[in-house]
């Protein structure tokens, strides 16, 4: 029944989605198709995430390295190299994946808390490179460019200078990115994954390469990342250094822990939650983070498996009363610690 | 030639002020296996405080009493409301002292209001230093820094408390089974951390802006100190602060401050990977 429930609100989300582009003018809220647009895109940011500390156990605080690269690749191919849209966009792709398999070489040989200071430290870095290469990036300030034509068809071109063609655009990147983490943690790698993120002594005694796999999982997290980046830059047509702050991480891992980490679409819920809390509350309560703070907070001592987790353990419960919800785990997971079991005794550090 | 021993000296007193930051944040480490991903902006507290009592009474050495005490009840106050319950989950308590974070400065951005000011320092004039004419305030905040560092070890090894939490960072669980009130402790190493933060931030104040953004800047310079010289390794941090800050005053004063910053950040990076643990740590790891 779960799985039947959240299938249907999926597909419902998702209808709606691709029909916003006619649904919202038509009441009215035009200037909503951006935020939306906005929303997908840090919903894969957050996706990015995700993958790391949901399913591989690797809390980044650095991801906004990989988003700036993919910034900075698409608005620096544009406006200094004068490439055209889709070599642009393979650019920052390039660069983003690039960065993110050095710095994942270095930093997967770490975990928990070294971990998450490695990545703030990688990130802090480039971010001060970035400030201080003003030629190249602008620093501060950015870089802007203007919008290259996606497609020219004779006379007719096709922009994401269009509101509606960007959206489109947006939904469709966003959407197949989803597919592939939809099929990551579906495959046998993702399994891998999660037996990595669940014991990790385990999971190198039963033959998985530990390093290799958290190495991989770094990469194509950073490629996420690196994707959402390209499509802001393309949103915004700009790129600025700001977006490599730590901050801008801090942000996508509260986002992920407030939708609930470890799910497909947890961190995509906790990244719209809060931005149209932003967007409603900022005209309304300038100082509307401090709420954003509470929720944190509160999110983590009282719900640490989020939004999402809340939800499946309501519709457990729903399905049977009696169980109490205590058994929360998805299939996956259930099917790895009987497959790990045998070697029971020596627990991780 | 001048300038460098100036920027050297500038160091000097910046990396004991980082020094004491710094151990609040390596006892909070240590003890209580946190991140404290806010602890910059106790250091920012103690300087928008200080500037607060200044205000109110005119006094710098009113503010400079009673703001480490201020610290402290905020300190136990938080480590009751938002580290306590989340005692449980140590990978989450990053998040939920990011959103810590979050809320003090916003709270401050609040009262304090956003734009940056200034404090005069209580100490005027300059007295001669190896040849250079230096701030007389700026040689007192040394001196205050290293009274507290100093302080805080001899509060470590010669009292009860002390001792307690030295035995339960040594080993949590036999400290426990032998009495120790660890609750107690930990709401106790929380606060000291805060209050030393906002002693911190009181000596600095008159020599930095009061802005409700310095604790960005200060964290990762803390962070660096404290991994440089080995987590939980106090000594080692109080050096490896020192170390920093003095390298890149110097360093500062052939090329721009920015580039200094990366380079003390490759530093941090090359030890986090090769030396984990400090690069005070003896050669087993």
């Amino acid at each position: 029944m779960k799985e039947r429930i959240n299938r249907s609100v999926l597909l419902t989300v998702l209808a709606l989605l691709l029909a916003a582009p006619w649904l919202l003018p038509a009441v009215g809220f035009d200037y909503w198709l951006d935020i939306l647009a906005e929303i997908l895109i840090w919903s894969l940011f957050a996706a990015s995430v995700n993958l790391l500390f949901g399913y591989v156990g690797l809390l980044s605080f650095g991801q906004a390295l990989f988003f700036g690269m993919g910034m900075f690749g698409v608005a620096i191919g544009v406006a200094k190299l004068g490439l055209g849209f889709w070599p642009a966009l393979g650019l920052g792709m390039v660069v983003a994946v690039a960065t993110a398999a050095v710095a994942g070489a270095l930093a997967v040989r770490l975990t928990w808390h070294y971990f998450a200071i490695i990545t703030v430290v990688f990130s802090l870095i480039f971010y001060f490179i970035a400030l201080s290469a003003k030629p190249l990036t602008g620093g501060d300030d950015g870089t802007s460019f203007s919008m290259p034509p996606m497609l020219t068809l004779g006379e007719s071109e096709l922009s994401l200078t269009d509101q509606t063609v960007q959206y489109l655009f947006i939904l469709l990147v966003v959407g197949f990115a989803f597919f592939v983490k939809y099929l990551i943690v579906r495959s046998p790698f993702g399994m891998a994954l999660m037996a990595v993120r669940e014991n990790d002594v385990r999971a190198s005694l039963i033959g998985l390469n530990v390093y290799f796999l958290r190495w991989i999982a770094f990469v194509v997290a950073g490629g996420f990342a690196g994707l959402a980046g390209c499509l802001f830059a393309l949103f915004g047509r700009y790129a600025s250094a700001t977006y490599m702050f730590y901050h801008v991480s801090g942000e996508g891992v509260v986002w992920t822990i407030v939708g609930g980490a470890g799910t497909l679409f947890g961190p995509a819920i906790g990244a719209a939650l809060l931005i149209v809390v932003r967007e409603e509350l900022s005209n309304m309560w300038e100082h509307y983070p401090i709420l954003v703070g509470i929720v944190v907070i509160l999110t983590v001592i009282f719900a640490p498996k989020g939004l999402m987790g809340m939800w499946n353990a309501l519709l457990d419960r729903l399905a049977s009363p009696s169980a109490d919800g205590t058994k929360k785990d998805e299939g996956p997971r259930e099917a790895i610690e009987t497959a790990v079991a045998p070697v029971k005794g020596e627990a991780g550090p | 030639m001048d300038i460098v021993v100036a920027l050297a000296f500038n160091g000097l007193v910046w990396g004991l002020i980082i020094a004491l930051i710094a151990l609040g944040l390596s006892i909070i480490f240590g003890l209580l296996d946190i991140i404290n991903l806010a602890h910059g902006d106790f250091f920012m507290v103690g300087t928008v405080l200080t500037w607060f009592v200044l205000e109110a009474t005119g006094n710098y050495w009113i503010a400079f009493l009673i703001v480490p005490l201020m610290g402290f009840l905020m300190g136990a106050l938080v480590e009751r409301a938002v580290i306590q319950p989340i005692r449980g989950t140590a990978a989450l308590s990053i998040v939920a002292t990011f959103g810590l974070s979050i809320i003090i400065q916003e709270v401050v951005r609040a009262g304090f209001g956003a734009a940056p000011k200034r404090i005069l320092p209580p100490i005027e004039g300059t007295i001669p230093l190896f040849g250079i004419e230096y701030d007389i305030y700026r040689i007192f905040a040394a001196g205050v820094s290293i009274v507290a560092i100093f302080g805080f070890f001899a509060f470590l090894h010669r009292t009860k408390l002390g001792t307690w939490m030295r035995a339960v960072r040594f080993d949590r669980d036999t400290a426990l089974a032998m009495g120790v009130p660890a609750r107690t402790v930990y709401m106790v190493t929380f606060a000291l951390g805060f209050a030393m933060a906002a002693l911190g931030g009181a000596v600095a104040a008159p020599i930095t802006t009061v802005d409700f953004q310095t604790g960005v800047d200060v964290l990762p310079f803390c962070f660096m100190a404290v991994i440089i010289g080995g987590l939980g390794n106090l000594p080692g941090t109080v050096a490896a602060a020192v170390l920093l800050a003095v390298t890149e005053g110097i360093v500062t004063s052939f090329t721009d401050p920015t580039v200094a910053r990366i380079v003390s950040l490759c530093l941090m990076s090359a030890v986090l990977i090769a030396r984990p643990h400090g690069i005070f740590a003896g050669a087993t790891r």
